[in-house]
Formats: structure tokens, sequence, C-alpha cells
């Protein structure tokens, strides 16, 4: 079963892992996406850029809104996310927890659906 | 020259046995594999250019070989270079085809290898990667696009799968009697994973998914060539036969289910059927009835009814009351209680399924939903079943089940005659 792991950031992520302190916690990611490379769990994931670089679009009365930014300041927002093809959903929960961003800002865990099924 | 699907077929024939032959030479079941995997690649592109060798197995044997040898001289160098001891290489005799390369091999080794692929340190999800690249003879690329991951990830699982293998001590030889069992047992099961795999995925975009359950089918008929008195196995192999019999009829064109009772029954495998329905009617006839052998008698009861309202429920009953006491778990107790439920009415089902609601394996599952509104909806309740409907589709992780579910709940809402 395929799962996504959105990864939420708050304000302060990005410094805390670029910063002085950041190398320690940017080994514990790079040995997390080589345990999950080698053993063929790691489907794919890529990091978001600052949500200052949004754009949110809308359709309103059939016509294009585009406007800067996130439409709200939120505390927390979407900073990446990684999808994984494992076993179990403890599994993919347990990826979550060790990812060292959840010390920080939470994870979401969120199965992914799949295009074929039984007939019941 | 012969069509591309005669070199395929071909191909994927000899694999195992080519590797079979490689690794009784030479040992090493890892390398061999990958040894194995490049030269059908090589045959792959050659033989439909240039024509199939006149000995397709000594050819596959010998490039083979080469790159084994290639590859283990290279290992060599490396550990040279690091100043160990030399490791002996196979001499270049061992290149020139042995006399029995031309000949179907004295053993046929596909059980060893799959008692190996399906070894019980590997997951489920690598059990099923390696036994179709090395038994089944597929590419890496073409299982990758089967489980709709990137080929680097299927690599890399197949690669971590024979490590495992290795490091788990597992030997290319068949194990003794007691345990002997039980590792049939997970062959089995590996198989039908892959059968399901592709059942479920027989249409529309995932058409090569599909594929597996052709390759399934095979694998499983090669075990049963080499274990022809296993019940089990005839059970497994006419359970596959008798379920993708309905194949064609499961599916609507723009990719909808159909329920079993709403399919059109002539468009039925009669074929598969009728082979299904020979080969389980033999196996029921002696040995003790194992859990695929029951499955079988099912589906063929339900392949055999003319219309859904022919079908015998009674008899149906009667297996599932045999498979609840051979192999107990929540899924025969989801399919029992509908079986409960056309012979006995809906009430009497749904006492059976309110069993399953303490069960923690199930009880979150979308087809305790789905199974239940069902029922819900035969006793009349068409509130409560609506809701039920909607609940499993909110639940379940399938795309195509998601729109059944929401559509049986939006029939209820329009008050239209209930399913039959």
């Amino acid at each position: 079963m395929k799962y996504i792991l959105l990864i939420y950031d708050n304000a302060n992520t990005r410094e805390t892992f670029l910063g002085e302190n950041g190398e320690a916690l940017m080994a514990e990611i790079d040995a997390i996406m080589k345990e999950l490379t080698e053993s063929g769990e790691l489907v794919g994931g890529e990091a978001l850029a600052d949500p200052s670089n949004t754009r949110t679009i809308r359709v309103v009365d059939g016509a294009p809104a585009i406007t800067d930014g996130p439409f709200a300041e939120a505390k927390e927002h979407l900073g990446g996310y990684l999808i994984v093809d494992c076993e179990s959903p403890e599994r993919a929960a347990e990826i979550a927890l060790r990812w060292p961003s959840a010390r920080f800002s939470p994870l979401e865990v969120r199965p992914l659906m799949d295009p074929a099924g039984a007939e019941m | 020259m012969s069509a591309p699907d005669d070199h395929v077929d071909l191909l994927r024939a000899l694999a195992p046995q080519v590797l079979g032959i490689l690794v009784r030479r030479h040992g090493r079941f890892d390398a061999c594999e990958d040894a194995v995997q490049d030269a059908l690649l090589a045959a792959a592109v050659q033989w439909p250019a240039e024509g199939v060798p006149e000995s397709p197995r000594g050819w596959l044997v010998t490039v083979a070989s080469r790159r084994l040898i290639d590859h283990l001289r290279g290992e060599q160098a490396r550990r040279r270079r690091e100043d160990t001891a030399a490791a002996r290489v196979p001499a270049d005799e061992a290149l020139a085809p042995a006399p029995d390369d031309e000949q179907p091999p004295e053993h046929d080794d596909t059980l060893t290898l799959l008692i190996l692929c399906c070894h019980p340190a590997l997951s489920p999800a690598s059990q099923l990667a390696l036994t179709l690249r090395a038994v089944g003879g597929l590419t890496t690329a073409q299982i990758a696009s089967a489980f709709l991951v990137p080929e680097a990830t299927m690599a890399q699982r197949i690669s971590r799968a024979k490590q495992s293998i290795r490091a788990a001590g597992g030997g290319f030889e068949m194990p003794p009697e007691p345990e002997r069992g039980e590792r049939l047992r997970v062959v089995l099961h590996v198989l039908y994973l892959i059968f399901n795999e592709g059942y479920i995925a027989s249409s529309g975009p995932d058409l090569q998914r599909g594929e597996l359950t052709r390759e399934a089918i095979r694998l499983t008929r090669a075990v049963r060539a080499l274990l022809p008195d296993d019940g089990e196995v005839a059970g497994l192999l006419a359970l596959m036969l008798l379920t993708d019999a309905r194949r064609a009829a499961r599916i609507r064109a723009d990719g909808t289910l159909i329920a079993l009772a709403d399919q059109d029954r002539s468009l039925w495998n009669r074929a598969y059927i009728e082979e299904g329905t020979t080969l389980i009617t033999g196996a029921l006839a002696h040995a003790t009835h194992g859990p695929y052998q029951l499955q079988a008698a099912i589906a063929a009861v339900h392949d055999e009814a003319p219309s859904a309202q022919d079908t015998d429920w009674p008899q149906i009953l009667a297996l599932y009351e045999l498979l609840a006491r051979v192999a107990p778990n929540p899924m025969v107790t989801l399919n029992h209680a509908v079986a409960v439920a056309m012979v006995h009415g809906p009430r009497a089902g749904l006492e059976l399924l309110a069993t399953l609601d303490a069960d923690e394996r199930i009880a979150d599952h979308h087809r305790l939903d789905a199974v239940r509104a069902h029922l819900l909806e035969m006793a009349g309740d068409h509130a409560a079943a609506g809701a039920g409907y909607r609940a499993a589709a909110r639940r379940t992780t399938s795309l195509p089940e998601q729109r059944y579910l929401e559509a049986r709940a939006a029939r209820l809402d329009s008050g239209a005659p209930p399913a039959p």
C-alpha cells in the first residue's frame, strides 16, 4: 500500500534545519532516505519552496483569480512530502515518527487511492 | 521468424531452467539471478532481429555464464585491490556449453526456486517481486510498472530481497520434509497474491498490471505439473481459473465495477470454467479439503449457475461452514454472512456479521460496512443501508470500489428498486 507523508513546517523549521545545529538533523534525513531507498520502499518525495513563493488560484464566477502568497498566514504550512510503498500503516507511521521535523511540527500519513478494486 | 509473443513465452519458460543450471554449477543465487536477467534482456533484443538460436537454452546458459564470470572477475579484482586473498574464478572451460544445456534439465528446479524466492525472511512485497523476476522471467521494468512504482524502487526491492536470503542462509535446495509443507504454503500464497494483484486491475489503464493474472496462472500450472497429487495446488489453480473466468464481465468500459449478481454471464470464459470445475471435482474426490479447494468449490458453484437467481446458495453456505472451520478469518465470516442471508434471510446474516464488530482485524474495514449495508438493503432498511454504503465509500482506498459504493447509496436515495 502506498502512503503519502505530508510534512508540515512551522515558521522556524527551515531556520532550524539550515542553522547551526541543522547538520545533525539533515544527517538523520539522509539516513532515513538511504534506508528507504535501499529497502525499495521509497517511491518519491520533494521539498516545497517557501510559502512566500505561492500563487493561489481560483475560478470566481467563471473568471480566473490569482493572488500572490498563501491566502492566510497559517501557523503551519506544507513543507514537502514523501511517498512510500510499505507493508502496513504502522510501518508508514514509524517512518513519519523518525522524520526529524516531527519534533517541531506534525506530519500527516495518508493512504493513496488505488486505481484497481474488487467487485463486491 | 516467430512473433514477438512467442519469444516472450519461450524466454519466460526457459528463465527458471537457465537459472537452475547456473546456480547448480556456480552457487551464488544472487549473482546468477542478475546474470540470467542480463541474458534474458539480451535475448529479447537479439532474437527478434536475428532469429531464435538453434538451442535457445544453451544460448541463454552461455550468455548468462559469461556475464556471471565477468561479474565474479570484477569482484575478484576489487578484492585484490583491497589486498585480500584471491578468490577462485571459474575457468574459461565453464563458458563452453555443457552437453546438458541443450536438453531440458534432469531436475526441474522451478519449485526449488519458488521456495527460495518465497523465503520467510522476506516481506510479501519482496517475495512477489523476486518470484516474478527469478521464476517468471519478467524484467524489473515490467514488475515496477505492474506495481505502479519507479523502476529504481523495484530494482532496490529485488536486490535487497536477494541480500536478505543470503543473510538468512537460504540455500538452493529443497527444505527437509517437516518444513517443506509450510514453505510450499507460502509459495501458494505468493502466487495467489500475484493473481489477485492482476485480477483487481484487469482493465482500463492497468492492463499491464492485469498481465499478472496470466503469469500467476502460468506459474501455478508449472507447480501443478510438478506436484500433480497435491490437492491444494489443484485447488489454487482451479480457484484462479474459476475467478479469472469472470474477468471480462466484472468491469464496464468506463471502469465501474459490476457485482457478481449483475454480471452478463454470457461473457464468462467457458473453457476456464470447465477446466477449473474438472480440476476441483477431481481434487475434492480425495485427500483433505484445504482452503483453496473450498474457495474453488464455492467459485465453481457460482460459475455453474445459469443466473444469479439460480445460484445454489444452500450448497455455498455448506462450503462456507466448512471453510470457516478449516481457515477461520474475518474475510471468510463476511462472505459466510452473505451466504447465511441468502439462505436464512438478511436478519440471520446481520447477526453473524455482528460478531465481527469487536474484531479489530476488520472492525474498521470498509468491507464490513459494505456487506452490512447490502444485508440492510435486503432487509428493506434503506436509510441504514445508504448510510452504510457511504461509510464504506469514505473508508475504501480503491477508486472503483468508491464509485460503486457511492452509486449504491445514490440508488437508495432516489428510491430506485433495490438490487436483485
